[in-house]
């Protein structure tokens, strides 16, 4: 919705949701459409690892925004 | 129809090509047309009966759904409540059904998705319920009763056809419940002591009225033992507030009591009003208790209950003594009493709901076309 409106976004999901995350690409008209999943669960991890987790994750996030973007690390 | 009593026999049924049936059945099977069970087929011309049970516009929408693209339509509900095996005459219930779940909110807040696992659940009261054969007596819950199974079903089907919210799709339930294939209950008036839930709730005893909402659980209460109004309250209560439930900071939901329970809080000189008021006086946990199960605290953002150390969990001090109470259940408002079941012994039930809290229950007037 946001991309439709002009503004770059990426989707997160966690890999138990890719079959609906694949759906609701079709069903809004955008077979394809790239998103980034995530290993699940998220609910149940410790703060360190959601932390580990978004380092992991950035690149992929990145590159499916568009890149050209300046990534401060994580502290 | 023939004797109860006489076991099902196949050799005086309706004619009919065994092939050409499991042909029809398997076209709406192969489809994902169905919960599962065989559905009824529909032709236009079937569903033109039930569309003349109405004068609302086929194409009205009952149920918007907009970031899925979908509408349910009063076609829609039609066809679902034609597949799910009701017949025409239910359809003005099926549709005042809708009404309520739309009003009550969860559905269009796509709760239907969620990992929860809600079903719909329907509550019938008034004259209408005679004239379809709405069960309201011995095995409320199910099954055996036409009307109640396929109006259930036939808000199952909508979700499922009309609103796309299939299983591993779009419906994204982890386990669901039971409920899912059809949960319709009517009031047992006749047997009740007090004023039916849709009278208390400005309705006329001549109307007939529709209530809905989602449910995860339906919980059993075997409570035989008493004649204590106040202990059968504390029973009550107890169920309500089980930490296992407990998503959010409150509970809610519905007492389904039966008859022999409500006659003898009636002869004790309590009101459905003084049950409930005395549901949300035993409607709490200890601090202790909930920090038992991690549920003492609650999420900036969601309100889910969470443990006190949790980094989500927000604003929120232990209290000096940990046997404080902490109050589940704040208003009559989120405790509605039904009457249903035979009355026949001290077994009532506990459904739990996702609210509302503070408000009466959404419900519809049924409409039906002279």
């Amino acid at each position: 919705m946001l991309e439709r409106a002009g503004i770059p976004a990426v989707s997160l999901c966690t890999d138990a949701f890719r079959i609906t995350a694949e759906a609701m690409a079709n069903q809004l008209g955008f077979p394809g459409y790239q998103y980034v999943a995530l290993p699940h669960p998220i609910a149940s991890r410790t703060e360190k690892e959601i932390d580990e987790m978004t380092r992991d994750a950035l690149p992929e996030i990145v590159r499916v925004l568009g890149g050209g973007l300046t990534i401060r690390p994580v502290d | 129809m023939t004797s109860a009593e006489e076991p099902p026999v196949i050799d005086d049924a309706p004619l009919a090509d065994p092939a050409e049936v499991r042909r029809a059945m398997e076209y709406y099977a192969e489809r994902g047309w169905t919960d599962g069970l065989p559905v009824v087929p529909v032709t236009e011309s079937y569903l033109a009966d039930f569309l003349a049970t109405t004068g609302r516009d086929p194409q009205e929408v009952l149920i918007p759904m907009p970031h899925l693209n979908k509408n349910l339509t009063v076609r829609l509900a039609a066809i679902n409540a034609a597949l799910a095996g009701c017949l025409p005459e239910y359809f003005p219930v099926v549709l005042a059904a809708w009404d309520s779940f739309r009003n009550d909110g969860m559905v269009t807040r796509a709760i239907w998705q969620s990992t929860t696992g809600t079903a719909g659940f329907v509550v019938v009261n008034g004259p209408v319920r005679q004239r379809i054969g709405l069960n309201c007596r011995g095995n409320v819950w199910g099954s055996g009763f036409r009307a109640n199974a396929s109006i259930g079903r036939a808000i199952r089907l909508g979700a499922i056809n009309g609103l796309g919210l299939r299983p591993h799709v779009f419906d994204q339930a982890t386990q669901g419940t039971p409920a899912k294939y059809s949960c319709c209950i009517a009031e047992n008036e006749e047997d009740s002591p007090w004023p039916a839930l849709h009278t208390d709730n400005g309705f006329s005893a001549d109307d007939s009225a529709v209530s809905a909402t989602v449910i995860r659980s339906v919980l059993h209460i075997e409570a035989r033992h008493t004649t204590a109004p106040e202990q059968l309250a504390a029973d009550f209560a107890d169920s309500f507030c089980r930490t296992g439930a407990l998503v959010r900071a409150r509970a809610s939901g519905y007492v389904v009591l039966n008859p022999e329970h409500a006659r003898l809080l009636d002869k004790a000189g309590w009101t459905k009003q003084d049950l409930r008021q005395s549901i949300v006086e035993h409607g709490f946990r200890s601090y202790r208790q909930l920090a038992a199960a991690g549920k003492e605290a609650i999420a900036g953002g969601t309100g889910w209950r969470l443990p006190a150390d949790h980094p989500d969990a927000v604003g929120q001090q232990p209290p000096e003594d940990l046997d404080t109470p902490v109050q589940l259940i704040n208003s009559i408002d989120a405790v509605h009493i039904v009457v249903a079941g035979a009355p026949n012994a001290g077994v009532s039930s506990i459904v739990e709901t996702f609210g509302p809290f503070d408000r009466p229950p959404a419900m519809t007037k049924v409409e039906e076309k002279p």
